[in-house]
């Protein structure tokens, strides 16, 4: 069950550590170990996440931080191309951002 | 992630701004899944609305069901999942096969819902699609997303797709489920419904047709031909949200 953490504040390689949790929570460790994700790694090309796992990855995103995270929102300002590029190191910044 | 059960199967929803009194259900295309709304159109939504994004059986997390395509089956789970909920009618929006679906909804059970958005709904009589269906090989899907324009995919996706595809196509009766549906546009019922309707089509989309026959028999209807083709909630989501948001939020005109 996912449940919002409001612990104190993340540094960068916090955030990285966690999000790669999520990856693999969502495309399964069989396919993580296969793969050397980087703050570099974007989710389409190198990930290789559909639109339905990145749906995942958002919710647990929200899970976590709750409210003071607003990463649909920030998402949501982004077109199809924007999304498939985007990169793990790019949602870093923006939940360090947002803390 | 919210798996709820709805008669007992496993349905994958998402839901944003839970508190607002009103509520849209946005339900998506066939191989398709609700992200299709959930990146860019249903947060444009949720400014004013509760919004309900499911998938559809066998699509994206919700449980693989091998039977029940046909639009009174697929209304039915619909109605399931509204009774799960506690909601007794909606603003109603469904993109290509969705929009079939929302459709039958508003033919069935009128009373359940408040307006109608239909975005490059099919006519189910069009050849296209179901040759569409019937030419599926591996090789053509691998063409298909990696063919001039499109961005070349990695094995994993491919396997999964090409393994959504599978098993929609050769383990369930889908096939023979939309083919029963040839005469959906043809019959009565279409012309009976009295919804105000919003009809959003691409302007270059083989579907153009369907919006147009579509607008020609029911009444209270507006067809709007966007710059796209059947992709169209993806290249113009913001314009698909704000249309549907000013729709929804317009009060019928007084007779």
């Amino acid at each position: 069950m996912d449940t919002i953490v409001t612990a104190g504040k993340l540094n960068s390689n916090e955030i990285f550590t966690l999000l790669k949790q999520f990856i693999t929570e969502v495309i399964g460790e069989e396919f993580v170990e296969e793969m050397d994700i980087s703050m570099e790694s974007s989710f389409n090309k190198d990930l290789e996440m559909d639109s339905i796992e990145i749906v995942a990855f958002s919710e647990k995103i929200k899970a976590h931080f709750g409210e003071k995270i607003n990463f649909t929102g920030w998402l949501s300002n982004m077109d199809i191309d924007q999304l498939i590029e985007l990169k793990l190191g790019m949602i870093v910044k923006f939940i360090e951002a947002c803390q | 992630m919210p798996i709820i059960k709805v008669n007992n199967r496993d349905v994958h929803i998402q839901e944003l701004n839970t508190e607002a009194p009103e509520t849209i259900l946005l339900v998506h295309g066939m191989f398709c899944n609700l992200s299709i709304y959930y990146f860019r159109i249903a947060p444009i939504l949720a400014r004013n609305f509760h919004v309900v994004m499911y998938d559809l059986k066998s699509h994206g997390m919700s449980e693989k069901i091998t039977s029940g395509y046909d639009l009174d089956s697929m209304t039915d789970d619909m109605i399931h999942l509204l009774e799960r909920l506690n909601i007794s009618s909606v603003y109603l929006g469904g993109y290509s096969f969705g929009g079939l679906i929302c459709l039958k909804m508003a033919a069935r059970f009128p009373h359940m819902v408040k307006k109608l958005v239909l975005i490059d709904a099919p006519n189910p009589n069009d050849d296209k699609t179901r040759l569409m269906m019937d030419a599926y090989s591996r090789e053509s899907l691998e063409s298909y997303f990696n063919g001039p324009g499109q961005k070349k995919r990695g094995k994993r996706l491919l396997d999964r797709k090409h393994r959504l595809y599978e098993y929609i196509f050769q383990e369930t009766t889908i096939k023979k489920d939309v083919l029963q549906e040839r005469e959906f546009f043809s019959a009565g019922e279409i012309r009976r419904i009295e919804h105000d309707t919003l009809l959003l089509y691409g302007a270059h989309s083989p579907c153009i047709g369907a919006g147009e026959n579509l607008k020609e028999k029911i009444r209270s209807s507006a067809l709007f031909a966007l710059n796209g083709d059947h992709d169209l909630p993806l290249q113009e989501p913001e314009t698909i949200g704000n249309m549907m948001d000013m729709f929804f939020r317009t009060q019928p005109a007084q007779a």
